[in-house]
């Protein structure tokens, strides 16, 4: 889906971000049975330690919409949308505890279906003007689908001046933690999305799922092997979509999977490795949403973006979906 | 005239039996380690197979078959070779140097020889970039251990060409029949057609304008058994090769293969594989370290044979071939244009599912 430049301009106004503060290493996790693999090839991709959630999803996505909330000073009443997102499948539900080892989903009865995480956001945070629905299928893209709706809901619709797209995800307890050689933790982000933002303007997203390939692990090689070429393929068609190249780039916000597959294909793209903002893989791991959005504040806050920049962003979940997002700070 | 031809059992030998026999020139004699088995791939009249080994000095021939051949043969093509890439040097080398040398001793003893024709590659050349004269000899290293067999044959061969009547026949890489698109001996460049087919083959190293060099083997069959046959000159090296002008690029095959797979089979333009990206060699090397070290067994066996030749794309060549040119003047032999037939090998590969003779369920 390549998706025309909304006009008038669409930006990011605030990202925040919750990690548990519960940080595990590598040998941690072995020992806990954390790890259906050695320790070795995750160290030598470029994780450390993965953060493990005490809380709920829903607990982190509070923690993270507030924080965006009072960081803008904007008034939880003036938002009138919400996009929820989650990369997992528990995450569109209200958690339930305590759910039997090994389930995604526990329910003890019919009415636990109808219970969103979004409803209990949408309640514990006063936002009595937001429409509120959820973003859910496109796995560890689906902040970036979140975004661009809300981002096409601004350019299209004059009511709509404000909206929150959030995603959380916690990795049920006793779930191994390194998925296709990365190693996955929790966290929760937020973003602001405003027109005439006055920075993060968003130049260009691009995605693009393929059906085909929906995610049996037989296909663990297929996945990898269609992850390089076909992610050189979405980050060329939406730097031509912002009439933009590589070398216009000032900074790469990665999702956090492994350095090394970031190595490989920066080679491919002929981009510098040194554009990429990389220190969260090792130190934060990939908390599948939100790893864009943690990035992209941490850059912000480490002082490395100036006014201008062009920031690419790039993302890939199962399903299969590549998604791209170039900003201009 | 009585014709000894080793390795006739491979792509290019059953080939050039069906022409040696369209020909009806004299006797023809075939060694082979299995004659039963040979006889019903070959299946042509007026072949006798004999049982012998080229890799033992004399073939361990029978007796009687010893006298036969060293009292009759005139001319000893010598097609047999180890051709994987990925063997252990020292196995390629057994087939490849000394099965050779095994060959040339036994001519020696042939005393009514005329011409002993050797079969090797254009890629001796191995590391070396730019043109490729039929006179050079040196290499900048192999991309893998059947260039580098291959070219301490040629040194074995060049070596005996002041007392025998030899000569050398570097072929490009051949992939099918020019008129059928048939192909009779699935090598590594066909494996690689269908780790692609199965999205398995991410990239590969080289340039989009990198040229590549292919032949059907038609032609390879029909220019040797000329140049033997016809106008055999010793002491020469000819490139049996495509050439700058009848070659193609890598871009052209890439667009060509995934427009053959979406015609042959509807349902592959459904699953979007991307073609393989075109990649430095060190964003290759570092891709291929990385699935060594992820113990993925499938990308694994998938990038290894992949890597046996694809290195070979990363240094780019293009193979002169101006002594056979001249030698095949007025024949009506020259090679295709790879674009005028490459589509009907990928199609030929495809419809039997690489040989397999059943459709290829994933995309079916």
């Amino acid at each position: 889906m390549v998706t025309p430049a909304p006009s008038p301009a669409v930006g990011i106004a605030g990202a925040a971000y919750y990690l548990p503060p519960v940080a595990k290493d590598l040998r941690t996790l072995a020992k806990e049975g954390l790890l259906t693999g050695d320790v070795a090839p995750l160290e030598t991709f470029g994780f450390a330690r993965a953060r493990v959630a005490q809380e709920s999803h829903v607990e982190m996505a509070i923690h993270a919409s507030r924080a965006v909330l009072e960081e803008t000073d904007t008034d939880p009443a003036d938002v009138q949308l919400v996009l929820y997102a989650g990369a997992l499948a528990s995450s569109s539900v209200a958690p339930c505890a305590p759910p039997p080892r090994g389930s995604l989903l526990h329910l003890g009865s019919v009415p636990e279906l109808f219970r969103y995480p979004a409803s209990i956001l949408q309640q514990e945070l006063d936002l009595t003007s937001a429409v509120v629905t959820g973003v859910n299928q496109q796995a560890c893209a689906s902040i970036f689908s979140a975004i661009q709706l809300g981002r096409m809901t601004l350019a299209s619709d004059p009511d709509v001046h404000t909206v929150l797209c959030v995603a959380s995800d916690r990795l049920p307890d006793g779930a191994p933690r390194d998925i296709i050689f990365n190693l996955v933790s929790d966290g929760a982000c937020a973003v602001l999305l405003r027109r005439d933002a006055p920075r993060n303007r968003i130049l260009a997203v691009h995605q693009v799922t393929k059906g085909m390939m929906y995610g049996e692990v037989a296909l663990d090689a297929e996945v990898i092997a269609a992850y390089f070429p076909t992610a050189v393929t979405v980050i060329q068609d939406t730097l031509q979509k912002a009439q933009l190249t590589m070398d216009d780039i000032a900074w790469i916000i990665p999702h956090n999977v492994s350095l090394r597959s970031w190595e490989i294909l920066l080679g491919m793209l002929k981009a510098p490795v040194a554009k990429l903002f990389s220190g969260n893989i090792a130190r934060v791991g990939h908390t599948m949403a939100a790893d864009n959005i943690i990035n992209l504040r941490d850059a912000d806050d480490a002082g490395l973006l100036k006014p201008g920049d062009r920031l690419l962003l790039f993302t890939f979940g199962f399903g299969l979906n590549w998604s791209c997002m170039i900003l201009e700070h | 005239m009585a014709i000894l031809l080793t390795g006739g059992t491979g792509a290019l030998g059953r080939e050039l039996v069906r022409v040696l026999r369209d020909d009806a020139q004299g006797e023809l004699f075939i060694l082979t380690r299995d004659p039963s088995s040979a006889a019903g791939v070959i299946a042509q009249p007026g072949v006798r197979f004999i049982h012998g080994d080229v890799t033992h000095e004399g073939f361990a021939l029978a007796d009687s078959d010893a006298a036969v051949l060293r009292g009759q043969v005139t001319q000893l093509v010598h097609c047999a070779a180890a051709t994987s890439f990925t063997l252990p040097l020292e196995t390629a080398r057994a087939v490849n140097v000394h099965g050779t040398r095994n060959v040339l001793a036994f001519a020696r003893d042939c005393r009514r020889v005329a011409s002993i024709a050797c079969a090797s590659t254009v890629y001796v050349a191995g590391r070396r970039t730019g043109i490729i004269r039929e006179s050079d000899t040196s290499s900048d290293g192999w991309v893998n251990t059947y260039e580098q067999s291959k070219h301490e044959m040629e040194v074995v061969v060049r070596d005996a060409m002041t007392t025998l009547p030899v000569s050398l026949y570097r072929f490009s890489t051949i992939i099918g029949h020019s008129q059928t698109g048939e192909v009779t001996g699935f090598n590594a460049i066909h494996h690689a057609l269908r780790l692609f087919y199965h999205g398995l083959a991410p990239m590969i190293p080289g340039d989009l304008a990198t040229r590549i060099d292919l032949v059907p083997v038609d032609f390879a069959a029909r220019a040797l058994h000329h140049l033997v046959i016809h106008g055999f000159e010793g002491g020469r090296t000819y490139h049996l090769s495509a050439g700058t002008e009848r070659s193609c690029t890598l871009d052209e095959l890439l667009a060509d293969t995934v427009s053959v797979f979406e015609q042959s089979r509807p349902a592959w333009r459904k699953r979007r594989i991307e073609r393989p990206a075109v990649v430095d060699v060190d964003t290759y090397a570092l891709f291929t370290r990385s699935v060594e070290e992820s113990g993925n067994v499938v990308l694994q066996r998938a990038t290894q044979a992949v890597q046996a030749f694809a290195w070979q794309m990363a240094y780019p060549k293009t193979f002169d071939t101006t002594g056979a040119d001249a030698a095949l003047a007025d024949t009506g032999i020259v090679a295709p244009h790879v674009n005028t037939y490459y589509g009907k090998v990928v199609r030929h590969c495809v419809e039997t599912s690489w040989g397999r003779g059943a459709s290829d369920g994933a995309a079916a």
